[in-house]
């Protein structure tokens, strides 16, 4: 079979953009001939493979997941709409990218929810893979479809597409899975047998059994599982083209919006041994010249200096150099700033999010405008001559004094930087302001609120426009429309599916991308399925009444979660409990977990 | 830093579905075979250093090739043997390292020298194909100009220069195999496809498909003889 479908989708290439995402056999990919074992998976990613390949958990539980015994694990992402729309015509069925062998014939196809607006390619993936788009329409002999990632915190959007979806960490859940469906196979158990023997697992919820309690999967130490020694190299160039090395996982900063402050709790890191071991690992596997140390917040590490110390003395005379995606302002000291090198030099970016210290201490976002000022203040002094500032529009509590705050901490930032400067430099200085729309997202203390109307959110948008210098700013905004719908599925329950399938249906695929993305289109579908997408996007929620996502329990207290929101709209910030001491979100008393600070104490 | 004195040359193939990769992709992919095979490789000085590696000319994409070549400059001397040996352990069988051997580090580069390339095109279609298109290539070459059309633009090729030699056509089981061999240009070199394809004419409607794999790359030495680069 592989060999008519290769040859068929070599007919196809010449005529694509980017054949390289389709054809497969990378460097550490697993051999065509290791995947004829007795149970097959394949992991997808709901967008093209550059931005798929760039997902660490994908790497993580492909190694996994190829490592058990008598399992072969494949992978395949959504082609672009040139490829999708050639295999379409050519009758040839999605196939994993190891064998060619379609993604229908596999036992288990686990989809990774990356963020809301994927949504629409989970059902373009199932479809080109000729998989029936709901679970009750599968039969035995089709692969078990499971989800996972942040969006599995509130299936229901997706609910009816899914056979069951994995809430939390991956690392121990993933193998159970498989192992328990191997063996309900070999018991030749009927779907909804193994379905109720999936739901037995900690973390995995299964839609058709009704809305039973799931809690999360959390794993206590991430030293447990290495950093994978040999990832997938990809030839096509990806969005992350590197080694990347995972040195912590969660953030208890607590930022009162940030969806990932509440699902990866605690903070776990990992020691500065297995970082240095695992990155020299990788990058002798793989041959890159870059590793970067990831995690939500990497400069929060206990032990971060001398990881790059280290790291710096092994790859000093190389061509390989380290980066650190989400380096925050504050620890760019010159140390750091020493040891990154000056390669790292093109981007500084700060997210104070509200532009004033009002709603910064609403949203719990503890950077102060002296602060802000300094960092810009000495990064410019030491050669950076750009630095890109993220704001929210839309927060809770907001008002019109917020937004123009925005303008003149701007502004304020702006003359910082041009005083740090020589003065026949001062025309180099530039400042790029991103600003996104708020989006109230599930297990957050802000679950509650209400994203402004879209009539709203563009009025403060002018205002902003209005109130914004001009020279040397380079404004952007997120698009507002896009955000919308981001809420509509981040917030709905499980009547919004149908009108994801009928987006789906009038064409809606790479939401994501801006110009691929049509309110029209989302619009009409949401009218279609009789949804009033403004009562799920545009409502504030009673802190009591049921929530489509209640059911799911991240391990943070709902009453943490209350007690957040009293205390944002009293203007009271909480601290940092790795470095302040537990304020008790609940979820280490609930998962059995802890903060693990692998250098002692956090300074 | 320690100072780039030998220059290996590698020869590999790139083969099966890699074919599709782009010349940036394909040497990509080979700079990470050479750090993966821990050669002692240079690194230019400088704000952003990198390996010193320079590649031969570009295939294009769909094209394979038996023989491509890029060298690489190394700080140490490394055995040809033990070089070939630790890349072809570095390198998947469809970008699989086959020869090495040290050059003259001042010599020309390889885009520079190389500007004889040997082609095999592959048509699969009827039993008779081969037929026409020998017939169709003697008609293009009695007309001693093809035209080619490329990304919207026009580009007319004097076949008694760019045709090094009279193509060869072969019929084999499922069709014909044509061997061309052109002179590459720095205007650009002549796509042995396009050739073919010319040669089918309204015939080219029955061919299932048609592939093109370069199989040698060469230079040209002043007397008109082919020397192995
Ligand atoms: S339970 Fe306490 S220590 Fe654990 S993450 Fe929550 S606040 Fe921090």
């Amino acid at each position: 079979m592989s060999d008519a479908v290769r040859e068929a989708v070599e007919r196809l290439l010449p005529g694509v953009e980017q054949p390289s995402r389709y054809v497969g056999c990378e460097w550490n990919a697993i051999d065509r001939r290791a995947t004829a074992q007795p149970y097959r998976a394949v992991l997808a990613y709901p967008d093209v493979y550059d931005v798929g390949m760039a997902n660490q958990a994908i790497q993580i539980l492909y190694a996994m997941l190829n490592a058990l015994e008598g399992v072969a694990c494949e992978r395949v992402f959504v082609p672009w709409k040139d490829m999708a729309d050639a295999l379409r015509s050519a009758g040839v069925a999605l196939y994993a990218l190891e064998s060619f062998d379609p993604v229908n014939e596999f036992d288990l196809v686990g989809i990774t929810l990356p963020h809301e607006l994927a949504y629409t390619n989970v059902l373009e993936l199932l479809d080109l893979a000729g998989i029936p788009l709901h679970a009750e329409d599968r039969s035995d002999a089709h692969p078990l479809v499971v989800g996972g990632g942040p969006c599995a915190y509130n299936p229901e959007p997706l609910a009816p597409f899914f056979d069951a979806v994995l809430v939390g960490d991956g690392e121990v859940a993933a193998v159970e899975i498989v192992q328990t469906h191997r063996r309900c196979k070999q018991a030749h158990m009927t779907r909804r047998e193994t379905l109720a023997e999936l739901a037995k697992i900690q973390g995995v919820y299964v839609p058709s059994l009704g809305q039973h309690r799931v809690l999360r999967r959390a794993v206590a130490d991430l030293d447990a599982h290495r950093s994978p020694a040999c990832p997938v190299v990809p030839y096509t160039d990806v969005v992350h083209d590197r080694v990347a090395v995972e040195v912590l996982r969660g953030c208890a900063r607590g930022c009162r919006f940030c969806q990932a402050g509440t699902i990866y709790r605690p903070v776990r890191e990992r020691r500065p041994d297995s970082i240095v071991r695992d990155a020299m690992a990788a990058l002798r596997c793989t041959g890159y010249d870059e590793v970067s140390l990831t995690s939500l917040s990497t400069a929060d590490h206990s032990a971060f200096v001398e990881v790059l110390g280290r790291l710096g003395r092994r790859l000093q005379g190389t061509d390989i150099s380290i980066s650190v995606p989400s380096l925050r302002a504050d620890a760019l000291t010159p140390d750091v700033a020493r040891l990154l090198g000056k390669a790292k030099r093109t981007g500084l970016t700060i997210a104070p999010e509200a532009g004033t210290q009002r709603l910064r201490d609403v949203i719990n976002k503890n950077i102060t405008e002296d602060g802000l000022l300094d960092t810009v203040a000495r990064a410019f002094a030491s050669g950076w001559r750009r630095v890109k500032l993220y704001f929210m529009i839309g927060l809770p509590t907001e008002t019109d004094d917020d937004v123009a705050g925005i303008g003149e901490l701007v502004g304020r930032v702006l003359a910082a930087a041009r005083d740090a400067v020589p003065a026949n430099e001062r025309g180099s200085v530039r400042v790029g302001v991103s600003v996104s729309t708020f989006v109230p997202k599930p297990h957050t203390p802000f679950q509650w609120e209400a994203q402004p109307p879209l009539e709203e959110v563009h009025r403060r948008q002018e205002l902003l426009r209005e109130r914004m210098p001009r020279k040397g700013v380079e404004l952007s905004y997120h698009d507002a429309e896009a955000s919308f719908v981001e809420a509509v599925l981040a917030c709905g329950g499980r009547e919004v599916a149908a009108a994801v399938e009928a987006a789906w249906r009038r064409g809606a695929r790479f939401d994501a991308w801006t110009e691929q993305f049509s309110l029209d289109r989302w619009r009409a579908a949401f009218e279609e399925s009789g949804l009033d997408a403004s009562a799920i996007a545009n409502r504030p929620r009673d802190p009591f009444e049921p929530l489509p996502w209640s059911h799911i329990s991240s391990g943070v207290s709902t009453a943490y979660l209350r007690a957040e929101r009293e205390r944002a709209f009293a203007g009271q910030t909480t601290p940092d409990c790795t470095f302040a001491g537990c304020t008790g979100c609940g979820v280490c008393g609930a998962l059995g977990v802890s903060n693990v600070i692998a250098g002692g104490v956090r300074v | 830093m320690s100072e780039a004195k030998f220059r290996l040359r590698v020869t590999y193939q790139k083969v099966g579905p890699v074919r599709f990769l782009s010349h940036l992709e394909t040497a990509r992919a080979c700079e990470r075979s050479i750090r993966r095979a821990g050669l002692p490789y240079a690194v230019t000085h400088g704000f952003n250093p990198h390996m010193r590696i320079a590649f031969g000319p570009a295939l294009p994409v769909g094209t394979a090739g038996r023989a491509e070549m890029y060298d690489v400059w190394l700080t140490e001397l490394v055995g040809p043997d033990d070089a070939l040996e630790r890349l072809r352990h570095a390198t998947r069988e469809e970008l699989r390292a086959i020869a090495c051997r040290y050059v003259d580090p001042k010599g020309p580069s390889l885009a520079a020298a190389a500007d004889v390339a040997h082609y095999e095109v592959a048509v699969s279609g009827p039993p008779e194909v081969a037929e026409s298109i020998a017939r169709g290539l003697s008609s293009v070459s009695r007309s001693g100009t093809l035209t080619v059309e490329h990304k919207g633009k026009q580009k007319v090729f004097e076949l008694a220069t760019t045709l090094l030699k009279e193509p060869v056509v072969r019929p084999v089981d499922e069709g014909a195999v044509v061997e061309v061999v052109t002179r590459m240009s720095e205007q650009g070199s002549l796509r042995p496809d396009a050739l073919v394809k010319a040669a089918l004419g309204p015939a080219l409607a029955g061919v299932a498909s048609v592939s093109v794999t370069r199989t040698r790359l060469a230079s040209r030495a002043a007397d008109g003889t082919e020397e192995a680069l």
